[in-house]
């Protein structure tokens, strides 16, 4: 019997459908996000960006754009402590002479308002000298090729390790075992290099925004649109050694990941206030947005890979090429994690030697991005694993249930360190998702369409990808949580002292629900403190990685606890009954066995005081999670148009926590530059000038609301040993696995491999050999 | 033509508006989402591309559901202009039946689109109180939602045209 398992069956809330506690303000759009907010005597930061994609400032002129009534400030490379630099390791300074991608900032204004700050932004001279570009991740790394940081690294070669995830050193090569002596004792085996390089962009509704106010010398607050803003306190200190920032935050208009750390932001609008002692706001245009601001990874890799005669990978060698464009901020736990995720879908693999490396190139910065390098990696490695198979004739799902981790495995995860898979096994999930989508019937094998139209002109095929992740234990995180007893009446509120900024998910009301059910009372009184860092907040690193389901929920669920046994201690000399017969009910202490023996909180916690309780995580990454992802093409062979009309998303979150939210979560997986970046959503960077082309929503393209496949979903409810709740969080993951099936699906359609992504018409008509 | 003031009707009270370049006046560069959300405070619109494409800044321009972006305010002279924060009953504090509908379905995630679907909806609803999956689709289609609340909204949607039909028989 595992720790938890005595308490907590018979829920209230848990697994129920609840109203999220923000619904009405949503819908009635009095819910605030950051463009919402004003700060008196506010004024707008805006940045003139480099037209090139690598060239360096000769010359720069600010004088008639600082005579314009209304600027308050231009500050460029001469004004900023070159010291204060960017990213891990510390690399571009926050304005420098060498301009490294289109739009990187050459300048930054400040003034009344944005009309006038761009109105300065033209009246700036700028002659630069325009150098050559390295614009791809591969051919980054050769000798000849423009070097973004020679000082630094070489051959552009980003240099491995982030200290904060990977504390026992950098983690940037995947080695075990003996893979030569695996190849041969393997039975199949492919090689190729596969392209992942697109870069799509997340793009959430709403732009990446910030505003800073200086407090003191080197204490800022900040007000963000990021979903983490301990990250964000984290990395923009790194920034400004010394400086302090209090980060507060709002709702957050979507951010799958991609608003956290808003460093180049947070340092535009420092500066700045500290230039004008006014409190600045940069809100980037929906452009700024699409052309400037991060990206997903690039990835490119070689590999071979061997199976043996049962479909077991046996041997994996090879290099996993990252592209971070001109800025890696922390990519390199990004790295770790998708070493991690193929760890964990090859996990009975003993053989490997996968090597990887971070490229800077002349691009804009990648970020963070839903799927977390693992998504990123499994595009190419997934093509290359369904090769293998197919060379033996290997059932996907069959393999994929073979292969994947389970309880008692180990596996290297993004710290480099070796871990065993603890309560988890999802071949139940598997099989029971291909049973929903009718798989056995369905698949025809591979290269064979499921369905021909009369005229032959559409076929369709399926596909399934898998991908999971460990993430979901990660980081130490704390919470607060207070009785505060009504000031009429015998009632009690409860409140949640954690940092919980709500970017969708609906997490700030799920752990509500968490703390209604340890403490017996209604979902109602539960509050949520605002969202915001140490200052007001215990310590949390945010919602990211799926961490809002154990690394959130044990803390609320142990502050809970530890304020039940702090009240049955207080109320054991009125009870006058042993504290392990007591339970707690209509916010009072009663006895089990004698239930007129009854003392309210109010009466127990002295008057005008709260009674605190106190709850921690502190980091695991045992409990992997997975997610299978069934899907159905159908390709139009004249114009080589593929669409997705079908899809399942099979998953095992354990315990159910709120049932729409998770469904909610598994649809999540179509958008934010997941599924369509195997259909037809790419950014489209001009190819001499290193341009974005797909700079507004018009010219990149995403799905519109009606042109949605139908979706269905297949949820197992195991029991866990993760966490009081017995679940595990899953949104990270959701998406991750969508592009491979896409191009698995298409290849089966229409007989032939399809593996450029993203399979646009040209690409599948040249697959068929008429272009 | 010089036009020097501008008077719009904005979820039932009218507002009159000088138009010119000084200072507090509205400048014939504005649009219609600037003054809904920096001059009337109504922020619950959004401005995100600011170019038509993602919905953001839906309200309804008699009857018809407008990106607010798009439009100069200067050219909504004499208009009758409702916003999300005009569906609720300011004195009962009732929802419409389309905000009672997204928040009993869940139909939002981030919620940040959602403003600006269920102004779409609300004028699609009010013409056309039983339409179809299709026409919903339709009508939706100039509405951007990256987290995917696509599925509830129309299961929101269905439930609002359902009861209109129960309510016809």
């Amino acid at each position: 019997m595992s720790k938890y398992e005595r308490r907590y069956t018979d829920y209230k809330y848990i697994g129920k459908r609840n109203t999220r506690k923000d619904a009405r303000d949503i819908v009635t759009g009095r819910a605030v996000f950051l463009d919402d907010f004003l700060v008196p005597n506010m004024i707008y930061g805006r940045m003139l960006r480099s037209p090139y994609a690598h060239a360096m400032i000769k010359d720069i002129n600010t004088e008639k754009a600082k005579a314009l009534k209304g600027v308050h400030a231009i500050l460029t490379y001469k004004d900023v402590n070159p010291d204060w630099k960017l990213g891990w390791p510390p690399q571009k300074k926050i304005l420098d002479e060498h301009l490294r991608y289109v739009g990187d900032p050459v300048a930054f204004v400040a003034a009344d308002t944005v009309e006038i700050a761009n109105e300065a932004i033209e009246l700036i001279e700028v002659e630069y000298e325009i150098l050559p570009a390295a614009l791809n991740g591969w051919d980054a790394g050769r000798e000849d090729a423009a070097q973004l940081y020679p000082e630094l690294f070489e051959r552009n070669v980003v240099t491995p390790g982030f200290p904060v995830f990977q504390p026992e050193g950098p983690f940037w090569h995947l080695e075990k075992g003996d893979v030569e002596k695996g190849f041969a004792e393997s039975e199949y085996i492919i090689e190729d290099r596969v392209e992942y390089n697109k870069m799509p962009n997340p793009n959430a509704p709403e732009p990446p925004g910030v505003i800073v106010k200086q407090e003191s010398p080197m204490n800022f607050k900040v007000w963000a649109t990021t979903q983490g803003s301990m990250i964000l306190k984290q990395l923009a200190s790194f920034g400004i050694p010394g400086a302090n920032f209090k980060v507060e935050t709002f709702n957050v208009g979507g951010s799958y990941g991609n608003k956290q750390m808003l460093t180049g932001l947070v340092m535009c609008a420092t500066l700045l206030a500290m230039a004008t002692k006014r409190p600045v706001k940069v809100f980037y245009t929906k452009t700024e947005q699409l052309q400037c601001y991060e990206n997903r990874l690039g990835s490119q890799i070689s590999i071979k890979i061997g199976v043996d005669k049962e479909g077991i990978v046996n041997a994996v060698k090879g290099k996993w090429v990252v592209e971070a464009g001109a800025l890696s901020n922390a990519t390199q736990g990004q790295v770790g994690v998708g070493l991690g995720e193929a760890n964990l879908i090859m996990a009975k693999c003993p053989n490997w030697d996968l090597d990887s490396e971070l490229m800077a190139t002349n691009r804009t910065p990648a970020g963070v991005a839903r799927g977390y390098g693992g998504m990123e990696l499994n595009a190419c490695l997934n093509l290359l694993f369904c090769r293998a198979l197919e060379a033996g004739n290997f059932d996907p799902v069959d393999a994929y249930k073979k292969n994947y981790v389970s309880h008692g495995d180990t596996f290297v995860w993004r710290d480099g360190i070796t871990w065993t898979a603890h309560t988890m096994d999802f071949r139940n999930m598997i099989q029971a998702a291909a049973d929903k989508f009718r798989w056995k019937e369905r698949w025809q094998g591979w290269g064979k369409p499921t369905w021909i139209s009369e005229d032959g002109k559409r076929r369709r095929g399926v596909g399934v990808g898998i991908i999971g992740n460990a993430d979901a234990g990660e980081d130490n995180n704390e919470a607060y949580v207070r009785i505060m007893p009504d000031m009429v009446g015998n009632e009690a509120r409860v409140i949640v002292q954690m940092d919980i900024t709500e970017s969708g998910m609906g997490q700030r009301s799920n752990l509500a629900k968490m703390a209604a059910e340890i403490l017996n009372v209604p979902y109602e009184k539960v509050d949520i403190s605002d969202p915001g860092t140490g200052e007001h907040n215990p310590n949390a690193l945010g919602l990211c990685g799926s961490r809002g389901t154990i690394t959130y929920g044990r803390p609320v669920c142990e502050a809970c606890e530890d304020l039940r046994t702090q009240l049955f201690k207080l109320a054991e000399p009125c009870l006058r009954v042993p504290p392990d017969t007591m339970e707690l009910v209509d916010f009072g202490v009663r006895s089990l066995h004698r239930p007129e023996r009854f003392i309210t909180w109010k009466e127990l916690i002295p008057k005008e005081l709260t009674l605190t309780g106190y709850g921690k995580h502190v980091e695991t990454f045992g409990s992997p999670s997975c997610c299978i992802i069934f899907l159905e093409v159908e390709v139009d062979m004249d114009t080589g148009k593929a669409d997705v009309i079908d899809m399942l998303s099979g998953i095992d979150a354990g315990q159910i926590i709120d049932p729409a939210s998770l469904e909610m979560q598994l649809q999540g997986g179509i958008g934010s530059a997941s599924m369509d970046s195997a259909l037809f959503e790419e950014n489209v960077v001009d190819g001499p000038t290193g341009r974005v082309m797909t700079y507004n929503m018009i010219e990149y393209k995403w799905r519109p609301f009606n042109q949605f496949p139908s979706f269905d979903s297949s949820i197992l409810e195991s029991q866990f040993d993760t966490f009081q709740f017995k679940a595990v969080g899953v949104g990270e993951i959701t998406g991750a696995a969508t592009a491979p099936a896409v191009m698995q699906a298409i290849s089966n359609a229409i007989g032939t491999q399809v593996s450029e992504y993203p399979a646009t018409p040209n690409v599948i008509l040249k697959a068929l050999g008429k272009l | 033509m010089t036009i020097d003031d501008v008077a719009v009707t904005v979820n039932g009270r009218e507002y009159e508006f000088s138009v010119g370049t000084r200072f507090g006046q509205i400048p014939p560069a504005e649009t219609l989402a600037e003054t809904l959300r920096g001059r009337l405070g109504l922020t619950g619109s959004k401005i995100a591309c600011n170019e038509g494409s993602c919905g953001c800044c839906t309200v309804i321009m008699n009857g018809e559901a407008v990106t607010s972006c798009m439009l100069l305010t200067v050219d909504c002279d004499g208009r009758d202009i409702t916003t999300i924060e005009g569906l609720e009953d300011p004195a009962t504090g009732r929802l419409d039946p389309i905000q009672q509908a997204f928040i009993d379905r869940y139909a939002f995630q981030c919620g940040y689109c959602t403003p600006g679907i269920i102004m779409t909806t609300k004028a699609l609803l009010d013409k056309n109180p039983i339409p179809t999956q299709e026409q919903i689709g339709e009508a939706l289609s100039g509405n951007y939602c990256r987290c995917i609340s696509q599925y509830h909204v129309f299961e929101a949607i269905k439930d609002v045209a359902d009861a209109a039909r129960a309510e016809r028989r």
